[in-house]
């Protein structure tokens, strides 16, 4: 292996797969931010971006493909194209990650046919996230609590369960709770939010009675359900909090429609996608005043429990 | 007025279009996390748009745009100190789906990569992987040419050294036969 200089120069991150996705959320992030700047603006200092609570996979930012790939920003030049409803809604995305960030809540939705596929509600606050399924609430492992660094699960007969550090729970048996708390993770924060706005196309507005605004447009399947692994020989794509994706959000060349309202106060209340008969919709509330979960108390060591198994079964 | 409008647009997107490789993947292998990586491209590329009248021309621009990257990363790691706490609590488990595994040859790199100090590493991968100069090093560290140049030779050697140690044979290299290294123990550089 020579000296490692080869290697070395192998491991550039350009030549992963993924890095020309990663270039192309930089365009859309590098839109979006310029859309939103105030026209004119050529200050030589700005805020500093403000801290997302959670991180998204560094695979994407450092992941790389072709060295010479070229992401024409488009439309971030063109006069009418950037237009006010893009600036406003890159507004609403910036003001609502900024409140995101401290605490919030977030409910999913997911249907098929106007039936009920899937439910979460997440909450978090101070670092800590609680998520629990409103559509299995009986069954164990519907309410998962990440506090301090500790994962709390209810298991089927309604007690709680210290589970311990996140990353011992499950290994290499589907959908660990590490996982899922990565994807909840950046879906909580900013970025999962700037991306899904930064990227809207064919961008138009409505204003309702109530003062709302609804922003309808077109987004990539691909910048909605990422990639999150591989399974059964398939890569598998996820929407934002958790929900593999099917059909032809799956696709990552698919545009599907997706409108963001904003309330009064232009924060982000919902952001809903359509495609075929599915719809997929995360309303946030309380941005920034959720209380943060708190452990469980009387909880039992899963640790504790496997123990006395052990020594029962002896 | 529209002209020249269009031809500050013009200019950026074709900055845009030759520089953003680079620097998104400088970012990526620089920021601590995806997202700050995110952030600090868009940032960069707010005060390239912000400043293109003062920006130089041709290959100078792509250092002006690494000097600013590494300026904008640092302010990041100084803003978010207060949030270590969190960041240990979150971020420790990284997901293993998100983290593509790295192969053995880049497992032992990437080990390598971290008996380095972040100053070797740093000044090393501008050259290997972002292909700069020693003098172009030196404008984004903001140091002489001359310490860039004796920089990148300590860091050379030391990553020499350190890819020897873990890498003796090519059959014996830990992160062959070691599975520790690509099950996550690996860090991003």
């Amino acid at each position: 292996m020579s000296d490692g200089f080869d290697a070395l120069r192998r491991a550039n991150p350009r030549a992963r797969t993924g890095f020309a996705e990663s270039i192309e959320v930089a365009a859309e992030a590098v839109r979006a931010r310029i859309a939103a700047a105030p026209p004119g603006a050529t200050s030589r200092r700005r805020r500093v971006p403000r801290r997302r609570l959670v991180g998204i996979s560094m695979a994407c930012a450092s992941a790389a493909a072709g060295a010479a790939v070229i992401v024409a920003l488009g439309s971030l030049g063109g006069g009418t194209s950037i237009g006010s409803a893009h600036a406003a809604l890159a507004s609403a995305a910036g003001v609502t990650a900024s409140s995101a960030e401290r605490s919030g809540t977030a409910t999913v939705r997911i249907t098929r046919d106007g039936e009920a596929w899937g439910s979460t509600t997440v909450r978090w606050g101070q670092g800590d996230v609680a998520i629990r399924r409103e559509d299995r609430p009986e069954q164990a492992g519907a309410l998962m609590l990440l506090v301090d660094g500790t994962v709390y699960g209810v298991e089927h007969r309604g007690e709680w369960l210290d589970l311990g550090h996140p990353g011992n729970i499950d290994p290499d048996s589907g959908t660990t709770p590490a996982e899922y708390l990565a994807a909840v993770r950046e879906d909580v924060g900013g970025a999962t939010l700037r991306r899904l706005t930064g990227a809207m196309r064919n961008l138009s507005r409505s204003e309702r009675n109530d003062g709302s605004v609804v922003y309808s447009g077109t987004v990539s399947a691909g910048l909605i359900a990422r990639e999150r692994g591989f399974k059964a020989g398939q890569h598998t794509r996820v929407l934002p909090f958790g929900y593999v994706a099917h059909g032809e959000a799956a696709d990552p060349d698919s545009q599907l429609r997706t409108t963001v309202t904003t309330g009064t106060d232009r924060v982000v209340r919902e952001i809903a996608v359509r495609w075929g008969t599915w719809r997929y919709t995360v309303t946030y509330d309380e941005l920034g005043t959720t209380p943060a979960p708190v452990a469980p108390e009387n909880a039992k060591s899963l640790e504790d429990l496997r123990r006395q198994q052990l020594r029962g079964e002896r | 007025m529209k002209g020249t409008d269009d031809r500050r647009r013009q200019r950026f997107d074709a900055l845009f279009a030759a520089y953003s490789p680079s620097i998104v993947a400088y970012c990526g292998w620089r920021a601590d996390s995806a997202s700050d990586a995110q952030d600090a491209v868009a940032e960069v590329f707010l005060a390239a748009w912000r400043r293109l009248d003062e920006l130089p021309e041709g290959d100078a621009a792509r250092v002006w745009l690494y000097a600013t990257a590494r300026r904008v990363l640092a302010n990041q790691r100084r803003s978010t100190r207060r949030r270590e706490a969190l960041r240990e609590r979150l971020a420790r488990e990284r997901s293993p789906a998100a983290t593509e595994s790295p192969g053995a040859e880049e497992a032992s790199v990437r080990a390598a990569l971290m008996q380095l100090g972040p100053r070797d590493r740093e000044v090393l991968l501008l050259s290997e992987w972002e292909d700069l100069a020693p003098a172009q090093i030196a404008e984004v560290l903001g140091c002489l040419t001359v310490t860039a140049r004796g920089r990148l030779h300590r860091a050379r050697r030391r990553f020499r050294n350190a890819f020897e140690s873990l890498c003796g044979g090519d059959d014996e290299c830990p992160a062959h036969n070691n599975d520790r290294l690509l099950r996550g123990e690996h860090q991003h550089v």
